[in-house]
């Protein structure tokens, strides 16, 4: 049963060369743009926060595993503790499952402060970064 | 609670804001004076006597309950708390006198040499203090820069007169005697003493006058009280340098040194604090009674300096001034593996782990760990009670904690801690509350670490799914033994249970099993099959085997749990039975059924391959097409570990370690079920050898050992033709090895082809499970030669290796070789001779753990606080850039493909997009085509970092030469190649240091010191193995060889190498002087030296008459003058002695001609030799010696390409990044020489590390300290309590940001999870269904607001 999860990974059988990134980027460029004027209205107050949205993110759009680890630690704590979950569960009822079907469905409501050396920082929420695609991977359980 | 009152009344109590958790941002240390340490004490202890009658501790003793709970059963009388509640308290101790606190005892002597005896200023001029001043306060000086500066300052403090009040300052230095510091006029002797000393000539009793007198602590106590503030900062003292001096001591709390009571209380146990303590309380009074009582000086004096020792002990017991103390001072608690830094503050004892014997279970999945019901009803993991599991905890509840899946204790909601043997189970069930923590039994699926020692990279510990299981094991999948390295031979192994959901989730996701198949040390697989696994599989992949319908659908239902559907693939004999085939069943395997969409694509010559690949006669080639297996015997090669393009890499990477993992799984299962039936053992028939094979091995062993004799007696009459830079013997070792080893090997070949195909032993070898060809033709045929250090066995008689042979024999047997096989049995020497080597490869492995641990544990400190940040650079914790970019690609290691780090293997790659994507009807490319679709992808930006690309002649020629490829498939494999290629990049927050230490650590202890390779040619050793590593890492000034290899100009001449060799190579004058004689006559005696100018020629060295003069004259030693030398002709040289004295002349003449033979006429005087190698007609040099410099200078040399191996040289003569290549090169070069891979991105890093200070700095605690400013790392390094004293002299400030610092604090570090914050984003939160209409965490999270809720804070 656990094989039938690596279907998508697999590469053009279907004819048909996996969908181009470029596209996401695209998407994830739009989305910067829509998201300053937000940022300015929101938190004049805040110099670092002005500060960080003259210039464009520039880390990686890609969630490293330990963003992931961090994420999925902190939300499956969360739920342990009876914080509302974010999705339609479907008879899971442990947080780290629970966590990652979130993860999944970018349904998590964190965002990530990630800090370059210089002290100044990025915000990226979960919902923007690419997570890698396979998923059941993680369970090593079933 | 009647502590708590009472404190109440204390009104004084200042209130306290409780602002949450709180981190500790920096240490500062800094010296407490005395009276700083009386504030802080609680009470004065001066009583010696430490429990009275009543068995109370006696007050202002030093067990004063004032200084916290002695015991359980105590109570504080300052904070009136309990034993655990209560931290302790100081008391103080004053001295009567004060004494040198033997830790400050350097810097205080440092001090005193600065200022002046009288004045106390210091001993600069008024200029050269300002310009100092100025210096130190530079807001930019670090603390090395500090340390140098004062290192100056200390060395221009000489002046004999001091500056400012113009009193005479002699040499203070440590007295010889005893703990004290003497000021020594001798050296500074002026006339007053000279008059002094005449004065006082006339008295017998003395006759050397003292000038050196004794500084006692007082006056060195008033000297520094007296100093200048500017002078302290001078001299880099953060505080008044009187605090260095002990006036006061700080009494420690109780807890710290419990007193245990012994023989039911009537006497107790003290710690040797306590007992040191005591020793100094009654010095100091009897001190203090003889200075009262005006006692004789002389004996104050010795009563003091009896106090001055006992505290040099209290604070160091093993000081060289106190004679051999038994007890544990301060700096003993501190310092070592057992101290308080290694011992309690960098590592810490936990709960919730176990530890039994390992046994293997192949029906377990790789992931898994099975453990003890007995182990899993102690081990528990809090749950916290919500909706989802509240019945199911009750159930546990009832079950108590003796009943398996039951639970142990419950937290109730206000904190207090039910243990369920002893509250009734079912009430405790019934009113369990949402928030409660249940601590239950560990079950099926939780997440633990399992561990093996030693731990010697990250796949040490892994994280496991616990499965629970009866009896008193822990078990698991067999190819789950490479990374820990484990066998059962009796192996034990470590068990943690994490105890927080945030710790199981990274636990999992960062050290599960399945995300740690590969080794981050080249990025091959190290979870693999092994041994049966890999037997089985080659049995069942025979050409021959052949199953019937049920044979085969038993076979299929052995790999899964019977819960997998399976397609039954169509027979490969239909008639007259249907039969599947042994391959048809590996494919199975691979592909289960049609919904399984995993295509595997593969190639792999196995070690039986032979020839013409899939046809191959020995069916070694194997070849998996779209997860068919079509040809090919499955073995090591493919299934095995430590390679990468084996099946279950080729499956990790192209899909997922899942599908891995998966297969491996079923491999396991398959190959353990079958083999258990099919039935594989030993016995003595497999070890016997045929008729045929005896006599092939006497015919090979008969014409060895004559070829052996036939060299002997060469070699006897001299005869024996040398080889390049080796003598007659070692040509004959040389030779006689090389015979013998012949003979082994073809031996073993005989033996093998000899061997039945179902000679097990022979099926082990050949698969690869087990077993080399070695080690079967030792047992069948012939053990071979035995070797001690490398040579044929050593002479330990009379030049003889036993009394058993002939003197000086030489013969093969005499010398250790074994003719027999372990199946015939061995002689009584041959056997002796085998247990020499025996003995060899055990101490070797003894010495190696002991060496490569310390190697390791250095490396570790040097690279531990390095990680990627988000701006891809690599830096220390401090921020301070060690590399712009991991590896000069900042790709992961771990994640490589390819041969030698590349980061993808395209032609596999290719090969799999081309079965995987048929071209079907679509049209085949043209090369313009081709160039053109390659064109459009590779401009598009993801591609560089600018976008685009700028070199396309590359493309050109890759597009001429693909042909018959699709558009399709050229578009997916471009694809596929970009986008695999973006996610091998290394993630920010990797802690790569620790990695890379580990990489190269971890093999270190694989390498046996077989120490010497030959370098080219046979006669030039190398040193290799452990010792050539050490040399590197620590940045060795002299390594013990030495080599630079020199490439030529024209290195296809062997006579100008021998001209340019003749040039480097050292010659002395007595090599080439054909005679050097004493002419005696009555005019004048001379030397005459005649020069072989017959052996000058055929050397082609460049010497002459004129060009010996010249040496002659440039010989340091030989004092002769241009006259003293006639040069006669152009090969003959007459040398007159100097003029002397006619009785010294005969001695002058023979010192001369002794020296003469010694003079260098011609090459480099470091250099010892210099060698011509060949390869492949090319000459080049190597030349064994140092002076890098000068070889490359010489003539005819190629002077961009020479190379040497010496780092420190290379760095003198080339530069900084020469000498960080040259690290890379070394280590490459010799980890390779142990045919070990390991990833050159570990090795740059390493050597970044080394030289990123713009000097070669050794991984050594000299090299260290200069990289790291963090007090903290480097007292848990090494010379622990020298740190941690220089730190309060200079006031240090320890930002709390390296790894060391972080554990010993207790602080979640900033690398891995902790590089990064994560935020609650409040404003998008929907609104929540009322379903559970809990209180919420993020409800009392202001919008934004940091997380905190990281365990460590609670």
């Amino acid at each position: 049963m656990a094989d039938d999860d690596y279907d998508d990974v697999d590469m053009g059988y279907e004819d048909e060369p996996p969908e181009p990134e470029i596209e996401e980027g695209v998407e994830e460029d739009q989305e910067n743009n829509e998201d300053a004027p937000d940022d300015v209205v929101g938190a004049e107050a805040e110099d670092k926060e002005q500060e960080q949205v003259e210039r464009p993110r520039k880390t990686s759009k890609y969630m490293t595993k330990y963003e992931r680890a961090r994420i999925l630690g902190t939300r499956a704590l969360q739920i342990s503790m009876n914080a509302p979950v974010m999705v339609e569960l479907e008879g899971e009822t442990d947080p780290l499952e629970i966590a990652m079907k979130e993860l999944r469905e970018r349904k998590i409501p964190f965002t990530i402060r990630r800090y370059l050396p210089d002290g100044s920082y990025e915000d990226w929420g979960v919902d923007e970064l690419i997570v890698e695609d396979s998923w059941k991977r993680q369970v090593g359980g079933d | 609670m009647a502590p708590r009152e009472e404190k109440l009344r204390c009104t004084k109590e200042p209130y306290i804001e409780d602002v949450g958790p709180q981190r500790i941002k920096s240490i500062r240390f800094s010296t407490f004076s005395g009276e700083e340490i009386k504030k802080l004490a609680e009470v004065q202890v001066w009583n010696n006597r430490i429990y009275g009658i009543d068995l109370r501790p006696v007050e202002n003793g030093l067990l004063d309950p004032k200084m916290g709970a002695a015991n359980k059963a105590g109570v504080c009388a300052t904070c009136h708390g309990n034993f655990t509640e209560c931290p302790g308290h100081f008391g103080y101790l004053k001295l009567t006198l004060p004494v040198f606190n033997v830790g400050y005892f350097n810097s205080i002597l440092n001090v005193l040499k600065c200022i002046c005896k009288a004045c106390a200023r210091i001993l600069l001029l008024e200029n050269e203090r300002r310009i100092f001043l100025k210096k130190m306060r530079n807001p930019k000086a670090d603390i090395f820069m500090k340390n140098a500066l004062m290192k100056k300052i200390r060395d221009k403090c000489k002046i004999s007169i001091c500056p400012w009040c113009g009193s005479r300052n002699g040499v203070v230095k440590k007295a010889r005697s005893s703990f004290a510091i003497a000021h020594d006029f001798s050296r500074s002797v002026d006339e007053s003493i000279e008059v002094v000393r005449a004065a006082l000539s006339h008295i017998k009793a003395k006759s050397s006058f003292q000038v050196v007198y004794i500084l006692s602590p007082v006056t060195v106590l008033s000297l520094f009280k007296r100093m200048v503030d500017e002078d302290c900062e001078l001299l880099n003292l953060y505080d008044r340098p009187e605090k260095l001096i002990v006036t006061t001591i700080a009494v420690p709390p109780v807890a710290v040194r419990p007193s245990v009571f012994v023989d039911f209380g009537k006497s107790s146990n003290e710690d040797s604090i306590t007992t040191i303590l005591k020793n100094i309380i009654n010095t100091n009074s009897i001190l203090r009674e003889d200075l009262e009582g005006a006692a004789p000086p002389f004996k104050c004096l010795d009563c003091w300096a009896h106090l001055q020792i006992q505290v040099v002990e209290y604070i160091n017991s093993e000081a060289p001034s106190v004679p051999d103390s038994k007890h544990r001072g301060l700096i003993q608690r501190l310092k070592g593996k057992q101290g308080r830094f290694r011992g309690n503050l960098s590592g810490k004892r936990v709960e919730f782990t176990g530890r039994t014997v390992i046994s293997p279970d192949p029906n377990l999945k790789i992931t898994e760990v099975a453990i003890p019901v007995l182990m899993a009803k102690k081990l528990t993991y809090p749950e916290r009670v919500s909706a989802y599991n509240i019945e199911k905890l009750r159930q546990l509840i009832c079950n108590g904690p003796d009943k398996y899946p039951g639970a142990n204790f419950i937290l109730l909601g206000d904190g207090t801690k039910q243990h369920l043997r002893y509250v009734d189970k079912k009430t405790a069930a019934s009113e369990l509350k949402y928030g409660y923590i249940v601590e239950r039994h560990l079950e099926d699926g939780d997440v633990v670490l399992f561990n093996r020692q030693p731990s010697l990279h990250r796949m040490s510990i892994m994280c496991h799914r616990a499965r629970i299981m009866p009896w008193r094991t822990l078990r698991f999948n067999e190819s789950v033994c490479n990374p820990y390295n484990a066998d059962f031979d009796g192996d034990e192994m470590n068990l943690h249970v994490p105890q927080t959901e945030e710790a199981r989730t990274e636990a999992l996701m960062l050290m599960g099993v399945q995300n740690n198949l590969c080794t981050p040390k080249n990025g091959e697989i190290l979870v693999a099959s092994t041994q049966d696994f890999l037997t089985s599989s080659f049995l069942i992949t025979r050409k021959d085997t052949f199953y019937d319908r049920a044979a085969f659908s038993l076979m299929c239902s052995y790999m899964g749990d019977a819960m997998d559907p399976i397609d039954l693939p169509s027979p490969a004999i239909i008639k007259p039975i249907e039969l599947w085939t042994g391959k048809q069943l590996f494919s199975v395997l691979i592909r289960p059924n049609a919904r399984t969409k995993v295509f595997l694509n593969l190639m792999v010559k196995e070690k039986i391959y032979t020839k013409s690949e899939t046809m191959c006669p020995s069916d070694g080639y194997v070849y998996f097409r779209n997860s068919e297996l079509i040809c090919g015997q499955l073995g090591k090669t493919t299934l095995g570990n430590g390679n990468k393009d084996g099946l279950f890499s080729v499956l990790l990477r192209d899909y997922n370690s899942h599908a891995a993992a998966s297969c491996m799984n079923r491999l396991a299962k398959l190959s353990a079920r079958w083999i258990g039936n099919h039935g594989f053992s030993i016995g003595i028939d497999d070890v016997q050898p045929g008729e045929h094979l005896n006599q092939q091995k006497k015919k090979k062993i008969d014409e060895g050992y004559r070829e052996c004799h036939e060299l002997i007696s060469l070699y006897g009459k001299g005869k024996l033709t040398l080889q390049p830079g080796c003598n007659a013997a070692q040509t004959l070792e040389l030779k006689i090895t090389g015979v013998l080893n012949q003979i082994r090997a073809i031996a073993g070949n005989v033996c093998m082809n000899e061997l039945h195909w179902r000679n097990s032993p022979l099926i082990m070898s050949q698969c690869g499970s087990k077993g080399s060809p070695i080690n079967i033709s030792q047992m069948v045929a012939c053990v071979g030669q035995q070797s001690v250090g490398g040579r044929r066995a050593p002479n330990g008689f009379i030049d003889r290796t036993l009394p058993h042979f002939p003197i000086n024999s030489k013969t093969p047997a005499a010398k250790g070789f074994v003719a027999n096989s372990f199946y015939t049995g061995l002689t009584a020497t041959e056997f002796f001779f085998h247990t020499m080597g025996g003995r060899e490869g055990l101490v070797d492995t003894a010495v190696k753990t002991a060496e490569t641990g310390y190697m390791s544990r250095r490396l570790m400190k040097g690279l531990e606080d390095l990680s990627i940040y988000y701006d891809q650079t690599v830096r220390n914790a401090s921020g301070g850039v060690v590399q712009f970019i991991y590896g000069d690609d900042g790709m992961d290691p771990a994640k490589m493909e390819g041969k030698d780090g590349i980061p993808l293997n395209m032609d596999q790659l290719f090969m799999k997009i081309m079965a995987t994507c048929p071209p079907r009807e679509h049209d085949m490319l043209s090369p313009t085509e081709a160039l053109q679709i390659m064109d459009n992808r590779l401009a598009k930006y993801d591609m560089a970092p600018e976008g685009g690309r700028k070199d396309s002649t590359v493309l050109e020629n890759v597009a001429a030469k693909i042909s018959g490829i699709s558009s399709k498939q050229l578009e997916v494999f471009l694809e596929t190649c970009i986008s695999r290629y973006h996610s091998k990049k290394v993630e920010a927050g990797a802690a790569i240091g620790a990695i890379g230490a580990q990489s190269i650590g971890e093999p270190g202890t694989q390498m046996t010191l077989k120490t010497f390779h030959f370098a080219g040619v046979a006669s030039m050793n190398v040193t290799l193995g452990v010792p050539r590593i050490k040399e590197i890492i620590n940045a060795a000034k002299n390594i013990s060889t030495p080599i630079v290899t020199a490439t030529l100009l024209n290195g296809r001449d062997v006579l100008s190498a021998r001209v340019v060799k003749s040039c480097i190579e050292k010659t002395v004058l007595g090599e080439v002087a054909k005679a050097l004689k004493i002419v005696l006559k009555s005019s004048r005696p001379y030397i005459v030296v005649k020069l072989d100018m017959d052996l000058i020629e055929a050397l082609h060295m460049r010497v002459s008459a004129e060009s010996v003069c010249h040496s002659i004259l440039n010989h340091p030693k030989i004092k002769l003058k241009s006259e003293h030398i006639n040069t006669i002709g152009s090969d003959k040289l007459k040398i007159y002695p100097p003029e002397a004295d006619r009785r010294k002349l005969q001695f002058e003449m023979h010192s001369l001609k002794a020296m003469l033979p010694k003079v260098i006429v011609k090459g480099i005087p470091t250099v010892e030799r210099a060698v011509i190698n060949e390869t492949n007609g090319v000459y080049n040099l190597l030349v064994e010696g140092t002076n890098l410099l000068a070889v490359m200078g010489t003539p005819g040399i190629d002077a961009s390409k020479t190379r040497s191996n010496h780092v420190i040289e290379v760095q003198r003569t080339l530069g900084i990044e020469a000498a960080r290549q040259c690290i890379i090169n070394e280590i490459q070069y010799t980890m390779r020489g142990h045919g070990m891979s390991i990833d050159t991105r570990h090795m740059m890093l390493l050597a970044d590390l080394m030289t990123y200070k713009g000097e070669v700095l050794g991984i050594t605690r000299f090299g260290i300290s200069k990289m790291k400013e963090s007090v903290l790392m480097l007292a848990s390094f090494e010379k622990t309590a020298e740190h941690l004293f220089n730190a309060s002299y200079g006031g240090r400030d320890d930002q709390i940001e390296g790894v060391s610092e972080c554990i010993i604090m207790g602080i979640p570090m900033q690398l891995g999870t902790g590089i990064l914050k994560v935020r609650q984003r409040v404003e998008k939160l929907p609104e929540f269904k009322s379903l559970n209409q809990r209180k919420l965490l993020c409800e009392c999270k202001s919008a934004g607001e940091d997380i905190k809720a990281r365990n460590w804070y609670k």
